[in-house]
């Protein structure tokens, strides 16, 4: 599934995928998002490492941690924003991480001890879209009931006891 | 000697969602140790309404309305953000005095933010005088968002390309006004908290957050500013027109509460300046109803070209976001919020991630109450400053 050779990338390639390149690590670049921002795809198993080398980098930062379906029965992803913090900043460096996981069995390991600002929002991660963060200290709902049943934010989702108005005749 | 050793087992106390000092419907379940808390953790999603999942089936223009109800002090900005997310994905330019209303507002609705943190926070550590010299001011900002959109609270005037409608005519007045009257509030606000001994007692030294440790937890906004990091998106990403103003960041080394205090208390000056330069030099004029202007002028004025295209800007209800993604964020009075779009080439986002900075902030709490007082829970929880309508969503 993940192609981490360099071959057809050079073009799409950022500062950090150069990097990492560099050391060895395995990534693949996605490109940029709308906002130039660089984007790779990490495997779940190479995650942790990845994050120390990141935070290594000089990304302290992490500044959002969010998750999606890709497609409704597809896979899910899990997707990192981080930045490096200093004094007087103009624009930092900025690196946008995606983890691709499968939907029967989502896990991917917490960052939770090297980015302290991972705690709620992996648990938020988990309570709506049922990934697992290994190693996080409480992972359990946050938003949802605990006896919630189903990761609502899934696209295949159905809201339990769902009034449609045009069933009311 | 013989001592009397009283072995008492913790007390687990659940505080709140009714507490008054909780803002709102957060639980803490605190460990207690007679008066030391042992340990404490938040329990969260009281006022949870699924806003993530709404907005996947909504337009912008239907998601619009509902926004304000994230942040309800600080309306404004989360108008600004839902609307600039979809902007930049379909490279849509505003016009500059649309850009000029839009910081105006924004700023109006920061000082609002900051002085209903400011009255809780003092009734939450013991002085409910504040509390009403602060709905005194927050008042006259109601009113003058009243006067340009119609609405106190739950405006709903941002829209895709620029502001919903133009300044009434005699706004900029009524706004320079409060700005002078408002600016000798703030001292005497000073006067009244600043070197008041029980304050101090009460702020100094309570909840230090160190600068690497506030950069981990991901802290933003005055939070993090009070650690002493110089970090603010408006000069980080110089979004709107802020670049073209004379404010400076607003910091504090202390990284206690009452650090938090004076960036708070610093960042609402900060505010004044930028209103009142705002609207000196807001294109289009310092007197207002360009709208009457430019019917009078007709179609080929100078009122008609692109810059003040704002009037009454109504966007297609089928509005399009295209196949991309980006993470667009905004210096809200509580820090960093933020909106992770993903756009699905069609009317809906596919995926619409709320980075709520009160979310984020409240993670440290349990950390920063560890060992303190039982007392100490309120002026900590306090300084942070949380709406739970966007720690929630």
């Amino acid at each position: 599934m993940l192609d981490t050779s360099t071959k057809n990338t050079d073009e799409i390639r950022g500062r950090l995928s150069v990097w990492l390149a560099k050391k060895k690590l395995a990534h693949r670049p996605l490109g940029f998002d709308y906002q130039g921002v660089e984007t790779l795809q990490i495997r779940s198993e190479d995650w942790l490492s990845i994050a120390v080398a990141l935070y290594v980098y000089g990304f302290n930062y992490l500044r959002s941690q969010c998750a999606y379906d890709v497609a409704p029965g597809g896979l899910l992803a899990s997707v990192y924003h981080f930045t490096k913090v200093q004094d007087d900043a103009d624009q930092p460096e900025e690196v946008c991480i995606k983890v691709f996981v499968s939907r029967q069995n989502p896990k991917i390991p917490s960052i939770f001890w090297i980015w302290k600002s991972a705690d709620f929002q992996e648990r938020e991660s988990y309570d709506m879209l049922g990934i697992t963060h290994e190693s996080h200290p409480r992972l359990k709902r946050i938003l949802m009931p605990d006896s919630w049943i189903g990761w609502p934010l899934r696209k295949d989702y159905i809201v339990p006891d769902f009034y449609e108005l045009q069933d009311a005749y | 000697m013989t001592m009397l050793a009283t072995k008492t087992s913790p007390m687990i106390i659940s505080m709140g969602p009714q507490h008054p000092s909780m803002h709102g419907v957060l639980r803490l379940i605190v460990t207690l140790d007679g008066e030391d808390v042992i340990d404490c953790e938040p329990v969260l999603g009281y006022l949870h309404r699924g806003m993530e999942k709404i907005a996947e089936n909504r337009t912008v223009i239907q998601y619009l309305p509902y926004v304000t109800r994230w942040d309800y002090l600080a309306t404004m900005f989360t108008e600004a953000v839902t609307v600039n997310a979809p902007e930049k994905l379909t490279n849509i330019q505003v016009p500059k005095r649309a850009s000029y209303i839009r910081i105006i507002m924004l700023e109006l609705s920061r000082i609002a933010s900051h002085l209903l943190w400011l009255g809780p926070f003092m009734a939450d550590i013991g002085a409910q005088t504040p509390f009403f010299y602060i709905l005194r001011e927050r008042e006259m900002i109601y009113d003058l968002f009243e006067a340009a959109t119609g609405m106190r609270m739950m405006h709903n005037f941002f829209r895709i390309g620029g502001v919903a409608v133009d300044l009434p005519y005699g706004w900029v007045d009524k706004c320079l006004d409060f700005c002078d009257y408002f600016l000798p509030k703030i001292d005497e606000y000073e006067k009244l908290i600043t070197r008041n001994p029980i304050f101090l007692k009460r702020v100094e030294g309570i909840g230090i957050i160190g600068r690497e440790e506030a950069i981990n937890w991901g802290l933003s906004g005055p939070m993090l500013r009070a650690s002493g990091v110089k970090w603010d998106l408006r000069k980080v990403d110089h979004y709107e027109c802020y670049d073209e103003l004379d404010w400076q960041i607003q910091w504090q080394i202390g990284g206690d509460s009452l650090a938090r205090y004076l960036v708070r208390i610093g960042e609402m000056r900060e505010s004044v300046k930028i209103i009142q330069q705002a609207l000196k030099i807001i294109p289009g004029g310092p007197f207002e109803n360009l709208e009457a202007r430019r019917l009078h002028r007709g179609k080929n004025s100078e009122w008609n070209d692109f810059e003040y295209q704002f009037i009454s800007k109504k966007p297609s209800p089928t509005f399009k976001l295209p196949k991309q993604e980006h993470y667009i964020r905004a210096e809200a009075p509580k820090g960093e919020l933020g909106i992770f779009l993903i756009g699905d080439d069609s009317v809906f986002p596919w995926r619409w991630k709320i980075r709520p900075p009160g979310f984020i902030n409240l993670q440290i709490l349990p950390q920063l109450v560890k060992g303190m007082k039982l007392a100490d829970i309120m002026t900590i929880l306090g300084s942070v400053d949380i709406i739970m309508g966007e720690v929630d969503r």
